[in-house]
């Protein structure tokens, strides 16, 4: 076996300690679990809201030629085509009688957050405002009041009450279409009157990649593409940050045990111990990467089907293929080869384990720039000297690479790996010459320009 | 008897301060040669000059005719170096960790006597597959003597080999480096104890304050300055 070999076996079994990879495990675990969880709390959410109402009773809109208009019925209806069983609809739809008592008490105890309340004047006001000779003066109100209790439901509780909303809106719309088409002389063109303007669908085109596309805005796309790429900066934050951590503790550690320094006097090439370092710092994150990349897929397939705004990325030429993938895994390969370079120079001044965990700070820093940037304006949506800051920093490069990859933008991705293959040969190189000088043995303390600076 | 290491002129300065100032000394093929002296005299940073750890800042160092600023890869191949209070993998087994150091020596057959040799050397009984990081001072540091001795390197360096370790640990591991050295490997080896420099050294250097002020036999420099004991010698020779 050479040194090489020898080396990389010896850091393998370092860094995948059985602890190390037990927390992987339960990441992946937990990001798999957190994807059905949050998918689950918004398909919850989202679903047909339980919802009361009261008085309705004695509230039927009666029009002069005797047709009858009742929001019960209406919302009764209104579930049935959603789907909800006539004989079911009572436990989403609960009459209530509120009578003296206090709102909150009646909600509980029909285990409702929503309620709604016709006015008491709803019909007679509507009835009123009908009337041939009633004037613009002379309008009045037909009120429906809303309640909701807001209870702590986390961040998709807002969504039922928009349902609710949605709902009372629908009845809005329901009412007013009859009472026009009651008011015209001539019903069948109120399809006409309530869209004069012909838009959307078909007349609506958004030029992706330089392809139409017909029904679809650039900002339900931005929301599609957002949905699904958003958790790719973090997880390539977390994997540098780990895979940092790991390699720094591990050279700190190695300085404090002085397992370096008989290391160092052994008869192996200061290129081999750098090469093996780094290429078993490298197996391990990719293996790490590999893995949380395994349960990003649960968590954002689980989250984006229900989080999906109705886009279908794959049809408009955005999704990935096995190629980009391919692309992807290798940048982020590169990204961690540039991390650990910058590892082994920063390992390099830790005196012991615990120095170690501080020199961490500076990586820290560099992988939470680009993940902060990509995810809040994106590398398109940048100014130019954010873009110029990102680009530098080479973890950055593949957390761009989805969505350019996304948007063909094949000049970014691969300006982005020579980038970071340039940037990993210079770090290792600095390594292989701090292997050769005193700094790996006596630290920063020691050296000439440290000490005329301190003395500064 | 040929000269195993000699050191000429040699200064090592850490930026603008001058640790050891122009050390020149020889040691002959299967001596003991014991460096003494006080806390921060330059004893390590000698030691880790011969070792190639540290870049000399001028004069030279040979180790059996290698140049350790020109030929560190040759002066590795016949040297092993113990530093003080050093540790192993933690994660290995005694056992694991001999066979991973033989492993940058020799291959096959050669490799397995040479682990069975360390196995020997350490003594550690079924202790020897147990992890290292369950192992007392005196237990690790038999394991690491092991190490540095399996390889049968013709020059072994050794920082305080027995510091911190108790009276039988310490016994056994003084009566280890009389058996290699009479073996015929070279032992250059620091200490802060008198008792066993004197007991095993065949010369000694002491230095204070980066200068190698005297070198001779135990016997020597005791006669020389009139004393009974090195201990005497070390605290004329310092405090004058």
């Amino acid at each position: 076996m050479n040194h090489l070999t020898n080396i990389v076996k010896k850091e393998v079994r370092e860094l995948l300690t059985p602890g190390s990879v037990a927390s992987v495990i339960i990441m992946v675990i937990l990001f798999a679990s957190l994807g059905g969880l949050i998918g689950g709390e918004v398909e919850k959410a989202s679903g047909l809201p339980v919802l009361g109402i009261a008085g309705y009773e004695d509230n039927t809109v009666v029009l002069e030629d005797g047709t009858e208009w009742n929001a019960y019925i209406e919302l009764r209806d209104a579930y049935i085509n959603a789907g909800v069983p006539a004989s079911d609809v009572g436990q989403y739809l609960r009459t209530v009688v509120i009578g003296d008592r206090d709102l909150y008490d009646v909600m509980k105890e029909y285990e409702i957050s929503s309620l709604i309340v016709l006015d008491q004047d709803f019909a007679k006001n509507i009835e009123h405002n009908m009337q041939p000779d009633t004037t613009a003066l002379d309008l009045r109100k037909a009120v429906i009041y809303e309640y909701y209790l807001y209870e702590p439901t986390g961040m998709f509780g807002s969504v039922s009450s928009t349902t609710v909303n949605s709902l009372v809106d629908a009845l809005n719309n329901n009412l007013s279409s009859l009472l026009i088409k009651k008011s015209i002389d001539n019903p069948s063109i109120y399809s006409f009157l309530a869209n004069p303007i012909t838009h959307g669908g078909h007349n609506m085109k958004t030029i992706v990649n330089g392809v139409p596309h017909d029904g679809v805005t650039p900002q339900a796309i931005a929301s599609e593409v957002s949905t699904s790429t958003m958790m790719v900066p973090i997880i390539i934050m977390i994997i540098i940050m780990m895979v940092g951590s790991i390699v720094i503790s591990s050279m700190g550690s190695e300085k404090e045990n002085k397992t370096l320094e008989t290391l160092l006097t052994l008869p192996i090439k200061r290129t081999s111990i750098v090469t093996g370092k780094i290429v078993a710092a490298a197996i391990v994150g990719l293996i790490y990467g590999l893995a949380y990349m395994f349960g990003m897929r649960f968590y954002m397939g689980s989250m984006t089907k229900s989080m999906s705004s109705g886009v279908d990325l794959e049809e408009l030429g955005l999704s990935l293929g096995y190629g980009d993938y391919a692309i992807l895994s290798l940048s982020m390969f590169l990204a961690i080869v540039c991390a650990l370079g910058i590892c082994m120079i920063l390992g390099a001044f830790a005196k012991n384990y615990k120095s170690a965990q501080t020199m961490t700070m500076p990586l820290s820093i560099l992988a939470m720039i680009p993940m902060f940037v990509i995810m809040f304006s994106g590398w398109y949506g940048s100014a130019s000297i954010i873009q110029g800051l990102v680009f530098a920093i080479p973890f950055s490069h593949p957390m761009m690479a989805v969505q350019a990859l996304m948007y063909d933008d094949l000049t970014l991705v691969l300006s982005g790996m020579v980038y970071m293959v340039v940037f990993a040969v210079i770090t290792i190189l600095i390594t292989v010459r701090l292997y050769g000088s005193d700094i790996l043995i006596t630290g920063l303390g020691q050296n000439k320009t440290v000490q005329k600076l301190t003395r500064k | 008897m040929t000269d195993a290491l000699v050191l000429n002129d040699v200064r090592k300065s850490y930026g603008n301060r001058e640790a050891v100032h122009g050390i020149t000394l020889s040691v002959k093929e299967g001596e003991i040669f014991g460096l003494i002296g006080h806390n921060g005299a330059g004893k390590t940073t000698t030691l880790r000059m011969i070792s190639t750890l540290l870049r000399i800042t001028s004069g030279s160092i040979q180790v059996y005719g290698h140049d350790v600023a020109t030929e560190p890869e040759r002066v590795r191949e016949v040297i092993s170096y113990l530093p003080e209070d050093a540790g192993a993998y933690k994660d290995l087994t005694g056992r694991k960790y001999l066979e991973f150091m033989a492993s940058f020596f020799k291959s096959g057959e050669e490799r397995e006597a040479m682990i069975r040799r360390g196995i020997e050397l350490a003594d550690l009984g079924d202790r020897i597959d147990s992890k290292v990081d369950t192992y007392s001072k005196g237990m690790m540091r038999r394991l690491l003597i092991a190490r540095a001795i399996m390889p049968q390197p013709k020059l072994a360096i050794m920082d305080e080999v027995t510091s911190g370790l108790d009276v039988i640990n310490a016994f056994e591991i003084r009566q280890v480096i009389k058996d290699i050295a009479a073996s015929g490997v070279t032992v250059v080896m620091s200490s802060h104890n008198m008792f066993e420099v004197d007991m095993l050294c065949d010369r000694v250097g002491l230095l204070d304050q980066g200068n190698l002020v005297v070198v001779g036999s135990p016997a020597e420099l005791k006669e020389q300055y009139g004393v009974d004991t090195l201990e005497e010698v070390f605290v004329k020779v310092v405090k004058g």
